[in-house]
């Protein structure tokens, strides 16, 4: 039975009584992150160095607390939410960066250190961190790591997977393992390929070594205006078929735009049924002539209005527009469910026709914003919670548009992770085997169970080969870990 | 040896199914290019996967390939190129791309193209006691679930056979040079490395650097005017691509991997040797597996690096491998009968 009390002075002795919370109202704010889902913490806990983690981890073991890692809190998916008594372990405390080395094209950090904040310190070494996704001046470097997080930028850099070379990871037991290296493979298998994107279920990340990539020399970024959304996405793939990737190919669709320019004042068109924010980066002589490519491709799709960055600061105000939707979409509605799902790039257009269909029938306002190049749709559906009825309106919706992103081809996922929100719909994209063979991997790394539960895998995944290894007091704990699922927090 | 060629998935599946009830050891094979790679270990039987070479699925405009894992990599280059595309993966022309994935083979273009890993988005694999086992998706990018393929990925056959794959494409350069320069050394690569924007790949060698270039036409003239000014005097090499370990001479040959700012350290001495800079790999070229081939790992440990021999004897070499007991349970969960190339691992796996 976990013990909360002996739990909390065992912390409180080792970390000192500033680093544990207990009272009802920071176990009510630790309750949820960024997602819809609700659940409830046992106790919260800010390590100040990797040492303090093991101490949480090794507590957690002693006194059988289940363990939920939690960055800033922005995640959209529910795996930083606790279920029943968890101990919510918070790396905000841990910002520091520990070394960049440009020599070797890397820096350590420590997982609470913000996104922005690392490629800030980059400024003037001619290196930079790609990862970019929309939060980064507020979301943690670990939990980019957990969810691997995307961004616009990751259409040609990768996901953050491709810009992580190794990981502290602090396994169940309270041992640490380096998985990856800092050089360019590691002894064994990708274990540091399987941390990223765990979503904190395998372990707790003390450090990351993070890949730098040089800074690009010259950029050129061109906001286009068209009037039919139609005319938009043939133009994002007239320029992949012309054998262009452009460091970025963003689009938004008028709702979101109309919202995004009240509030940013980015001079965004309007009037344009959709737009399309386009990056080509490299070389000059390169740049020049693939930005030539896309207005060329643009052209051919009657393209309304194209506008280029003339500065700097131009560049910025065109990224703030785009980057801001979410702030901005408080406009339309106190609140709002962001959906995110992959689509073959070639179905955009019918999915999104789609997707618009949806919320029409159930009468929600959907407005949409995505990383068009990598096929990731992030539809924006805006409610008022205290519309009677709306709620359910919403979430038969989302689950619409799950089936319809899967039947198109597509994956639950493209950067916001399943956590607690979309385990469920896990069936719907693996068999049986499948998603037995992912649980084989996650007990792999915490046979205890106690690392993140009841996230990102269906309740009925098991891995066969160790539930006959497994005690009889694991999967009683399981058991009772479903029970301890409040009802009715979705959405 | 017992010689089994699968000509379906089904087969696969049926075959690896009957080796583990019988305890048959199993060795996975492709085009027998990189099984040098792995420590020694005896199988009783070879499951060749060269017949499972359909392409499942491709369109130029996703950017994705979906192919069987038997599928040869000159084929493939082949069936890429005429949709204007390309694997940005070197390997042999007779190199299936499943055997090039499970040994994650290292390009000289990494550089620039990325570690092969991250060009794998979805996999199906057969494991040891015949489980069929999907993950990832055929898009761009997914986050749903755990990655498996990144476990089979450079797993050398020891937790299932792949059968099909999803790969990241990308569009071929509109224009390639490969030149080099007069002088060669580490400085030098370095040199090079630090004065020209974005290169595909710098590979020092004792004698020269070799720069690969590539992209639009115009972006290929003014890295080479970047080249000249930092090294002086080039050779251009016309219609040729840039070296990998097969230029390296010695009959054994170790793949270091280290910190980029380490390769000094570890080729000290050393006389034949192809080093990627701002990358960390050196192929690096031996009489034998003996005492030189011992010295190197010496002083790869103590660089924090690995040295896995890629050519002749020699195996991975004795680095410590993280998490060993994670390993275990992970081998123990996709391969329980211990029949996929018992040994051939990290760690005795």
């Amino acid at each position: 039975m976990p013990d909360l009390d002996a739990a909390r002075r065992e912390l409180e002795e080792a970390l000192g009584a500033g680093a544990v919370l207990s009272d009802p109202l920071a176990l009510r704010l630790y309750a949820r992150d960024a997602s819809m889902v609700e659940g409830s913490a046992g106790l919260v806990v800010f390590p100040g160095s990797a040492d303090d983690v093991v101490a949480c981890v090794r507590a957690a073991a002693r006194h059988h607390l289940d363990v939920v890692p939690r960055g800033s809190g922005t995640g959209l998916a529910g795996a930083s939410t606790p279920i029943g008594d968890a101990l919510v372990v918070v790396t905000s405390k841990m910002t520091r960066i520990l070394e960049i080395r440009t020599e070797d094209r890397l820096a350590w950090v420590e997982p609470g250190l913000f996104n922005l904040d690392l490629g800030t310190a980059l400024r003037g070494t001619g290196f930079t961190y790609m990862p970019d996704p929309s939060s980064q001046q507020v979301s943690s470097i670990g939990g980019n790591v957990a969810t691997n997080a995307g961004g616009p930028h990751c259409l040609a850099y990768g996901v953050t997977s491709a810009h992580v070379l190794a990981l502290d990871v602090v396994l169940s037991d309270g041992t640490v393992a380096r998985v990856g290296a800092e050089g360019p493979e590691a002894a064994g298998y990708d274990l540091r390929g399987v941390v990223v994107g765990s979503e904190g279920t395998v372990g707790l990340v003390s450090a990351a070594c993070v890949r730098l990539t040089p800074e690009p020399p010259s950029i050129r970024t061109m906001l286009m205006g068209f009037a039919t959304v139609e005319d938009c996405a043939a133009t994002v793939s007239a320029i992949i078929a012309g054998g262009v990737v452009p460091a970025a190919l963003e689009m938004m669709d008028q709702g979101i735009v109309r919202a995004v320019e009240a509030f940013a004042h980015a001079g965004y068109p309007t009037d344009a049924a959709a737009v399309l924010l386009v990056e080509v980066d490299g070389i000059a002589s390169g740049v020049e002539a693939e930005a030539h490519a896309v207005e060329e491709a643009a052209r051919t799709n009657r393209v309304g209005s194209i506008r280029e960055a003339e500065s700097a600061e131009e560049r910025a105000l065109l990224w703030k527009g785009r980057k801001s939707a979410f702030g901005a979409i408080a406009q339309i509605a106190p609140h709002y469910h962001l959906h995110d799902c992959v689509v073959p790039r070639t179905r955009l257009v019918e999915v999104l026709i789609g997707v618009y269909d949806i919320c029409r029938r159930e009468g929600i306002t959907v407005t949409n914003v995505f990383h068009a190049g990598d096929g990731n749709l992030h539809p924006l559906l805006s409610f008022d919670r205290s519309d009677p009825g709306v709620l359910e309106r919403v979430l038969r919706s989302s689950e619409e548009i799950v089936r319809l992103c899967v039947d198109a081809g597509g994956s639950l996922s493209g950067e916001h992770g399943i956590g607690l929100e979309k385990r469920d719909f896990m069936p719907l994209v693996f068999s049986d085997d499948d998603l037995a063979a992912q649980a084989c991997v996650r007990s792999a790394f915490d046979p205890s169970g106690r690392m993140n539960p009841r996230k990102v895998l269906p309740d009925g995944a098991r891995c066969g080969d160790f539930a006959v290894a497994a005690s009889a007091t694991d999967a009683s704990g399981v058991a009772d870990a479903a029970a301890a699922i409040p009802e009715g927090t979705w959405i | 040896m017992d010689l089994i060629e699968p000509g379906s998935k089904l087969e696969v599946v049926d075959a690896l199914r009957s080796s583990s009830e019988r305890g048959t050891r199993v060795s996975i094979v492709g085009g027998r290019t990189h099984l040098d790679k792995g420590n020694p270990c005896r199988v009783d039987r070879e499951l060749a996967m060269s017949k499972l070479d359909r392409v499942i699925a491709y369109d130029p405009a996703e950017m994705l390939a979906v192919v069987e894992a038997g599928m040869r990599i000159g084929d493939l280059r082949r069936i890429l190129g005429e949709g204007g595309q390309e694997w940005p993966v070197d390997a042999a022309d007779g190199a299936t791309v499943g055997g090039t994935i499970a040994i994650a083979s290292s390009s000289p273009r990494r550089l620039r193209m990325g570690p092969l890993r991250d060009t794998v988005v979805e996999m199906e694999l057969v494991t040891g006691d015949g489980r069929s086992v999907r993950s990832g998706a055929r898009t761009v990018k997914s986050v749903a679930g755990y990655d498996v393929h990144r476990l089979a990925t450079g797993s050398l056959g020891t937790l299932g056979a792949i059968v099909q794959v999803a790969v990241k494409v990308q569009p071929l350069p509109k224009a390639r040079r490969v030149m080099r320069t007069s002088e060669g050394g580490l400085l030098a690569g370095r040199t090079v490395l630090a004065a020209v924007p974005l290169p595909s790949a710098v590979v020092a060698t004792p004698e020269h650097v070799e720069v690969a270039l590539e992209g639009w036409p115009e972006e290929v003239e003014e890295q080479t005017a970047a080249v000249v000014r930092a090294a002086g005097e080039v050779e251009i090499l016309e219609d040729q691509g840039v070296g990998g370990p097969e230029a390296v001479a010695g009959t054994t040959v170790a793949e270091v991997a280290v910190a980029p700012s380490k390769l000094e350290a570890v080729l000290e001495g050393e006389a034949d040797w192809r080093a990627l800079m701002g990358v960390g790999i050196a192929w690096v070229g031996l009489p034998d597996a003996g005492d030189r081939l011992s010295a190197l790992r010496a002083r790869v440990a103590e660089a924090g690096g690995i040295a896995p021999v890629i050519r002749g004897p020699g195996g991975l070499g004795d680095a410590p491998v993280p998490a060993l007991e994670v390993h275990r349970r992970l081998k123990a969960a996709f391969d329980p009968a211990g029949i996929l190339a018992p040994g051939r691992f990290w760690g005795g796996l």
